[in-house]
């Protein structure tokens, strides 16, 4: 199998073809990187496809020296840049209220609704957190990317990503508890 | 026990997270069990990980193949269509290097006939209008001078008479009012030295016949020796052979000085 580098300096070298290879590989992962930082289906899809487009338009910029997917997250971390900037003054209204949509099973158990709650408390306490701090938990919690992988996207050390992952956990911490009580 | 429990709450994630290593671990839970806040507090952190594990990330609609399909023929195209724009420029340009020589030289050297005589077109039209002018103001500049020379020759002032007369000299086309002038100011002017430049000027004149006959019966009306040998030497260069007849009358003169006398003489026979 070809790895996702080989297939990226493909894409580079005129096969535009091969970039449905990796977003077979990737989308889901992309999707759930946005959807965590926007908590917006339409707009995380939106943004997955704009991410696409942008490592095609500027395949030339991948160098292959790094990993693919470190490449693809700080494509989608500017593609998210331009999508604050343009909705700073909208007010954010994300899909938190519609959980019930994405859960499975319609009945509502009382665990299903237990579940249903806290996910809610979550989404809103997430909210409340910078976007570096969102963006950087998501890597980390959500997406399991270890320290180094994230310290090569954000273009940081491993120490810098380590002190950073746990002050967004203590104020995420702090913001949840306060919600719940 | 404050300084420790800081020490502690940084380690939270890591021991949450399973990469504490083995010995600060054993440190880590001894802590944690003689610390109730400590204690508290990573049990909240562990539930808020927990609940992050928990949540669930919704189904991608099933459009998102189909779009990103579309969207990557819609960029092929685009990049193709640019890419063919450049190939049929490329190929015209070289089309317009097979039809050498003749068709790149035909319009090369029409271009440059062109371009030529534009040129003389535009040179010459500027010269003609150019022309045009410096005649105007040549000649007004001419008529100015002849005014100032005029003025001048009536002047009491004999050194200003003389700067009036020596400005024919710049007078090409004496007209027939500055030769009157001149010759006025030949005849009758008090100062000899005014004279004497006048018939310099008039000598420079020479080639309009009314001048030499003008000089000639001029020759009677000198008193002065000085001008009347200045008169026979211009006479001698000019080879004016009218003059005899002028100085003979001139010779009969009863006053005549000698040495003019003799000079006289000798330009009479000169010129025969």
């Amino acid at each position: 199998m070809l790895t996702d580098n080989a297939i990226m300096l493909k894409v580079k070298e005129g096969d535009l073809d091969k970039m449905g290879l990796l977003f077979q590989r990737y989308h889901r992962q992309l999707y759930g990187f946005l959807f965590h930082m926007t908590y917006k289906k339409e707009a995380a899809e939106d943004m997955v496809q704009h991410t696409f487009y942008k490592m095609l338009k500027y395949r030339n910029s991948f160098t292959g020296s790094g990993e693919f997917v470190h490449w693809m997250y700080t494509v989608a971390r500017n593609v998210l840049k331009d999508e604050f900037k343009k909705n700073k003054r909208a007010q954010l209204h994300s899909d938190v209220d519609d959980l019930a949509d994405i859960l499975p099973g319609g009945v509502h158990t009382g665990d299903m609704y237990e579940k249903k709650e806290s996910a809610r408390a979550l989404h809103k306490a997430m909210e409340k957190l910078s976007d570096d701090q969102r963006q950087i938990l998501t890597m980390s919690r959500f997406q399991e990317l270890k320290h180094q992988e994230i310290a090569e996207i954000m273009n940081m050390t491993e120490g810098a990503v380590k002190v950073r992952v746990h002050r967004a956990m203590q104020e995420l911490k702090n913001i949840y508890t306060k919600m719940e009580s | 026990m404050k300084m420790e429990c800081e020490h502690y709450e940084g380690l939270f994630t890591d021991y949450i997270n399973k990469q504490l290593p083995a010995v600060e671990k054993v440190a880590f839970e001894q802590h944690i069990a003689a610390c109730p806040a400590c204690a508290e507090e990573l049990q909240a952190m562990q539930q808020v990980w927990n609940v992050m594990g928990e949540d669930a990330i919704p189904e991608p609609s099933a459009d998102m193949q189909h779009r990103f399909n579309a969207m990557l023929a819609n960029y092929k195209a685009s990049v193709t269509e640019n890419a063919s724009v450049w190939e049929k420029l490329k190929e015209q340009w070289e089309q317009l290097w097979q039809l050498q020589p003749r068709w790149p030289m035909a319009y090369n050297i029409a271009i440059m006939v062109i371009g030529l005589s534009a040129g003389f077109w535009f040179l010459n039209g500027r010269k003609t209008a150019d022309d045009a002018k410096l005649k105007t103001l040549a000649s007004e500049v001419h008529e100015l001078k002849q005014s100032v020379m005029l003025s001048l020759l009536e002047n009491p002032s004999a050194s200003e008479r003389i700067r009036g007369v020596s400005y024919t000299s710049e007078i090409k086309h004496a007209d027939k009012e500055v030769i009157d002038a001149l010759f006025a100011t030949l005849n009758n002017d008090p100062n000899v030295n005014v004279r004497l430049s006048t018939l310099d000027a008039l000598t420079g004149l020479a080639n309009h016949p009314e001048v030499r006959q003008g000089l000639v019966q001029s020759i009677t009306q000198q008193d002065s020796p000085l001008l009347q040998s200045a008169i026979a030497d211009v006479m001698l260069k000019l080879q004016e052979k009218s003059a005899v007849g002028s100085f003979r009358k001139l010779l009969k003169q009863k006053n005549l000085d000698q040495g003019v006398k003799q000079k006289i003489s000798k330009t009479i026979s000169k010129l025969i």
